[in-house]
């Protein structure tokens, strides 16, 4: 079960003269969730359309479940699970009919485990796709990726346009029907409070490249606010993983990726300051939009930046 | 069980289930014996990932709290040998004496002298010695 399910190396795309994936790596262990994070346009749909051999990467290694896309896509889309963003259906067609539509595709289709996943997640059978709500058409699209029994699942913001009680039953049927069973799961998101109860991991996607990856927690471990006082700071060194910086009077709040580092330097120093535990979405922010031009330096000291 | 998680806490998922299972335990509304739901069950019903689960599980039995039977399940243990082991006792006492001085600090900042808190020190700790008293007495 230690095996890489998924792994990305050094992967580049560029749409004409846009380069929208720069040095992309990326690698899932067997039997582990992975969100991908990132603003709108950040690349998440790109790295997952590379992956199941969509569009091919300009450079850079793929391999999924052992397969290269670029390769072998038909094969591989016969063993993966893939939710797109915008899964364009076909709305004429009710749920019964697409299921067998869908069958001769995949090998290994389960036509039971089809009409049981309709039954769990409610989905009327013969009511024409189009006239399913959001949340329904979500589920459908999860079901029929599920009903080959993939050991590898891709979902791409499958939360995205449900409501809050549809995406928590979304989020218990992901933990239900794949963690347990054993699949590894990639999804992009950015619903960042609900990627952290469901996820094993985190990769932060920000302007085509990978920021962070990690576990949720250990993360949330090493990335800390330390809050203290600008003459401290200023006796101080820099810390290494600094990502925002910003200025209260005499103190200073700082964003820091290898907290702990820093911490065992500050207390060593012998001086008095305040560590902030950080939420998901405050670490996220800090590595996208931090900024850490305000560290002061002993030349602008009395310099009040605003 | 009941356990409440609050989504986009500064607290990680894990510890919030962790302290709720171990507060439980320790006041005594999970019983010593009594078997706590499935991991799966658990991550089902709480829609939490299912490593972080078996993550909290680990942790409780290494705390001596609970027990993880194979094949059997994770079973609450008796109060007697639910004494942390060393590190994880040592942790927990920074973290509470951390905790303390905030407290204390805040007390301080309102207006409250150094003799308020220790009087309240003083009723609370009695307090909370008779309630620790009479739930080891119905056991």
């Amino acid at each position: 079960m230690n095996a890489t399910a998924i792994q990305m190396d050094h992967v580049a795309k560029s749409f004409s003269s846009k380069q929208v994936l720069n040095d992309v790596s990326l690698s899932i262990p067997a039997g582990q969730t992975l969100a991908l994070l990132g603003r709108n346009g950040a690349g998440k749909s790109t790295t997952i359309r590379i992956l199941l051999g969509l569009i091919p990467a300009d450079s850079g290694t793929v391999r999924i479940g052992g397969i290269d896309p670029a390769v072998n896509s038909t094969k591989l889309l016969s063993q993966v699970g893939y939710l797109a963003e915008d899964q364009s259906m076909y709305p004429w067609m009710t749920p019964m009919e697409l299921c067998r539509f869908l069958a001769p595709f995949y090998p290994t289709w389960d036509m039971a485990l089809a009409h049981d996943y309709l039954e769990r997640f409610e989905i009327p059978r013969s009511t024409k796709i189009s006239r399913l709500s959001k949340g329904q058409s979500v589920k459908l699209g999860l079901g029929l990726a599920l009903a080959h029994r993939p050991g590898i699942v891709v979902l791409d913001d499958p939360a995205m346009g449900l409501d809050p009680i549809a995406r928590k039953e979304f989020n218990r049927d992901l933990v239900e029907h794949l963690q347990v069973s054993g699949a590894t799961v990639l999804y992009s998101s950015h619903l960042l409070d609900e990627v952290e109860a469901v996820a094993d991991a985190v990769a932060i996607l920000d302007c085509g490249r990978i920021v962070r990856t990690g576990s949720t927690e250990a993360i949330r471990e090493e990335v800390k606010q330390i809050l203290l006082p600008m003459d401290f700071a200023i006796a101080n060194q820099k810390p290494d993983g600094l990502l925002d910086v910003r200025r209260f009077d005499d103190r200073l709040a700082i964003t820091t990726d290898k907290a702990m580092d820093y911490i065992h330097k500050l207390s060593a120093n012998g001086g008095r300051f305040d560590v902030v535990d950080l939420r998901l979405d405050e670490i996220f922010e800090a590595f996208v939009i931090g900024r850490t031009q305000d560290w002061p330096s002993q030349s602008i000291q009395g310099v009040v930046s605003v | 069980m009941f356990i409440r998680i609050e989504r986009g806490a500064s607290s990680p998922i894990s510890r919030q289930i962790a302290e709720q299972i171990r507060a439980q335990c320790l006041a005594g509304v999970l019983k010593p014996g009594r078997c706590l739901p499935s991991v799966r069950q658990l991550a089902g019903e709480l829609a939490v990932n299912v490593n972080t689960i078996v993550r909290v599980y680990e942790k409780l039995a290494a705390e001596g709290l609970v027990e993880l039977r194979h094949g059997e399940g994770t079973f609450v243990l008796p109060p007697a040998t639910s004494i942390s082991s060393g590190t994880e006792l040592k942790e927990q006492r920074v973290q509470f004496s951390r905790e303390f001085e905030a407290h204390v600090r805040r007390g301080l900042l309102l207006g409250l002298t150094t003799t308020d808190l220790r009087g309240m020190l003083t009723a609370a700790a009695s307090e909370a010695k008779t309630m620790i008293l009479k739930q080891t007495k119905s056991e």
